[in-house]
């Protein structure tokens, strides 16, 4: 199962950009198309789409969320063991393993380094053996 | 149940056909090292050469690999040993297993030879392979940053293009080091595979998986081993304990003491040129050392790196080891048999047999005859076939320090005598893995048993080696098992009256260990204090795992490598050491500084089932299932 694209999508190439496993492809000003061997389902494209036209796996269409309201990673970093399995899965860039305040310290954890960056996938959350990651909404 | 997916790929016809495993093959074998090993004895014709054309390369991974199990990225590259022309299994913890697995694959059965370089392409469970002329003469860096971002890649350098026998393969900044899986890659014009997907693996019970997976990563970073000192100072903080007990390979292994070894010991490379820790993706423990080296942020050694190219070349400068560190795993070479070739072509000179223009001591030209070597320049060119073949040529063989022509990892075995037999009996030559890496329970470990004893040493590295091969099929990193030692006897420290009854006990506990070996079935549990990967694997996979099952699993393992060694020509004569390590003490004064090796083997042999020449019985193999 798989999300896809309707008639409506004027290529606008926004979900091509954000898609986190490069799953869309498409020309500019042409309808795109979504790999659905690789889609996961995180729903990235349907949120992004201005013209409503990314349908979800069950066929009900995507509504579009302003990007300030896209949930985005909360790590437990009592939890956390920076095993980077989420930063592995983060094509965005937006998690890194935090670098040590010191030298010689190794308590550290994964951290949202570059919050703007983040699409709100929640594979990082999907990836966490701990389930120390929460998908919440900025506030 | 779900089997694994293989595929087979023929370079010569460019055909790639599905690799149906059945659920027999599954169950029995699992993955990665040990179905390695099945698949090459299956599907190869004895007797070719390893760089033939129609010999196999077999990628693959374990079971664990990808499910974010702790220590979980390893994969295995299963191939005919270029130094030794036995098994060769070379483990990798890159991100290229974990990236397959994603694509749809769980391995790889490469045979054939191209035309002109190529690589293979794994993207969404289609396989494709397209030219790589332009990769290649690239190293390992430049060869992966011209490659997609987001696909896991393995690659070789230059040493494997030009067919180095100690040529290792890269995965990101991670080496499949040892036996020359790069120049098998290199003789098929294989330059790199990559994959791509986002395919979940499969994990039959995943609740409960994921409620096992919290016990026991809590329990890895609770764990002295594996949540302090690993990640402080990383596998180089052996190298001050090596020395303390002369464990430490110094002058091409003529001693085991180096005076100045605490300048490459991994406490001053802490508070020297480590700018932090690091590790392979879904590892909790993280040992990787990342280093500042000239202003640039790279991958710092192995303890068996710092050894090779510190004590053992009498050599104590740390930048000169963190420089050739990153030159060898750029170009991919094998740190362990490129250090000790060095090391004997140095003491070839000093006994006048040989003159490659190296020295002991003397590190200014080392950089630039590497990749003297790596080119093969001139009679540079020798230096590229290890010291199994130099000896043959120059004389020296009792200083080649090598088992079945594989250089021997940075532990004198003469202050860890098990380490020796391990090393000796080892499928793939010298390694201290494959071996049993019994060094940690004699000379480098908090608990150790009598390094100079050969009781209960058989039957300990029998242990030990049957447990590594499992930890290894089933996709982890040996590392985690390191919590099998309980975490008391570091609390105790190894000076404790109680640590070091308990190391007198084990030293005589031979008995017991075998008996346990033989009645596997008795340890019908699993527990997070012996070998977690058990469970794991058992709720990962859906098939019935048990501790006793699991060291089953490794037992055959080892059991289908020997058979394959036996059938490619490798016999108990091989199962031997250089005569400095049997004959010759370490210390003139004690006469037991030697590896008593003649007293151990015939106790290894039967520990093990096999005959007194070390052949596998038709009894045992019939029990582990394999005929």
């Amino acid at each position: 199962m798989a999300y896809y694209i309707t008639e409506k999508c004027i290529g606008c190439t926004m979900c091509a950009r954000l898609c986190p496993v490069a799953a869309i492809s498409g020309e500019k000003k042409e309808r795109h198309e979504i790999n659905k061997k690789r889609c996961v389902e995180c729903g990235v494209c349907g949120r992004a789409c201005p013209q409503g036209a990314i349908n979800a796996p069950d066929g009900t269409a995507a509504v579009q969320v302003p990007r300030s309201k896209w949930k985005k990673p909360v790590i437990d970093t009592s939890v956390c063991s920076a095993c980077a399995m989420c930063v592995a899965v983060c094509t965005a860039g937006a998690l890194e393993i935090k670098k040590p305040e010191k030298r010689g310290d190794i308590y550290v954890h994964a951290i949202l380094a570059n919050p703007k960056k983040c699409v709100g996938c929640s594979l990082c959350q999907r990836e966490c053996p701990l389930e120390a990651i929460t998908m919440k909404e900025a506030e | 149940m779900v089997c694994p997916v293989y595929a087979k790929i023929d370079l010569t016809t460019g055909n790639v056909s599905d690799f149906p495993i059945s659920q027999e093959y599954f169950t029995k074998y699992i993955g990665g090292k040990c179905l390695g090993a099945r698949l090459i004895l299956d599907l190869t014709r004895p007797g070719l050469d390893p760089l033939d054309t129609e010999a196999a390369f077999i990628v693959n991974t374990g079971p664990l690999n990808g499910t974010g199990s702790p220590s979980s990225s390893r994969f295995n590259m299963t191939f005919k040993n270029v130094m030794t022309g036995g098994i060769a299994s070379s483990n990798c913890g890159g991100q290229f297993g974990v990236m397959m697995k994603k694509a749809g694959y769980d391995g790889l059965i490469i045979t054939g030879r191209a035309s002109s370089p190529v690589l293979i392409d794994i993207t969404d469970g289609d396989i494709t392979i397209q030219d790589a002329s332009s990769l290649w003469g690239l190293d390992a860096e430049e060869t992966q940053e011209k490659l997609p971002g987001q696909y896991g890649k393995l690659v070789i350098g230059q040493a494997g293009e030009n067919l180095v026998r100690y040529a290792s393969a890269a995965s990101g900044e991670r080496m499949g080091g040892r036996c020359g899986c790069g120049a098998v890659m290199g003789s098929k014009n294989l330059k790199a595979i990559i994959a791509y997907g986002t395919k979940a693996p499969h994990i039959a019970q995943p609740q409960k998986f994921k409620r096992f997976l919290k016990k026991w990563i809590r329990f890895i970073k609770k764990h002295p081993m594996t949540g302090q000192s690993l990640p402080r100072y990383g596998s180089a903080g052996l190298v001050n304990k090596a020395n303390a007990t002369h464990a430490l390979p110094t002058h091409n292994f003529k001693y085991g003491h180096f005076e100045s070894a605490d300048k490459f010991s991994g406490e001053t490379l802490a508070e020297t040129a480590l700018t932090r820790n690091s590790g392979c993706v879904s590892c909790p423990i993280r040992c990787e050392r990342r280093v500042n080296m000239d202003g640039k942020e790279v991958k710092g050694p192995e303890y068996e790196t710092l050894g090779l190219f510190g004590a053992n070349i009498d050599a104590d400068n740390l930048d000169f080891i963190l420089r050739v560190n990153y030159l060898a795993d750029k170009l991919c070479l094998d740190t362990i048999s490129l250090g000790s070739t060095l090391a004997f072509a140095m003491e070839l000179r000093e006994h006048g047999l040989a003159d490659f223009g190296v020295e002991f001591g003397n590190v200014s030209n080392l950089e630039d005859v590497i990749r003297k070597i790596v080119n093969r320049e001139g009679i540079y060119s020798e230096l590229a076939n290890g010291s199994k073949w130099l000896s043959e040529k120059y004389g020296g063989k009792e200083f080649a320090m090598h088992s079945k022509g594989l250089e021997m990892a940075s532990y004198e075995p003469r202050r860890s005598v098990g380490m020796g037999l391990g090393y000796a009996t080892s499928n793939r030559g010298g390694c201290h893995l494959n071996g049993g890496y019994l060094a940690l329970l004699e000379s480098v470990g908090v608990l150790s048993t009598d390094p100079q004893s050969p009781n209960s040493k058989p039957q300990l590295a029998v242990f030990m080696q049957d447990a590594l091969e499992a930890v290894s099929t089933s996709g982890s990193c040996l590392f985690s098992a390191q919590t099998f030692i309980p975490s008391i006897f570091f609390k105790l420290g190894p000076t404790h009256p109680v640590t070091r009854l308990v190391g007198k006990i084990a030293t005589h506990a031979g008995g017991v260990v075998a008996l346990l070996l033989k009645f596997t079935n008795l340890i019908c549990f699993n527990s997070l204090f012996l070998l977690p990967h058990a469970e794991s694997l058992k709720l990962v996979t859906g098939i019935k795992m048990t501790t006793g099952t699991f060291i089953d699993l490794g037992e055959r393992a080892f059991n289908l490598e020997r058979m394959y060694n036996l059938r490619e020509g490798l016999t108990c004569k091989d199962d031997n050491l250089p005569d400095r390590l049997l004959k010759t003490p370490q210390d003139k004064n004690r006469k037991d500084t030697v590896v008593p090796l003649k007293k151990m083997l015939p106790v290894y042999y039967k520990t093990r089932g096999w005959d007194e020449k070390g052949v596998p019985t038709e009894k045992k193999l019939r029990k582990l299932g394999v005929i």
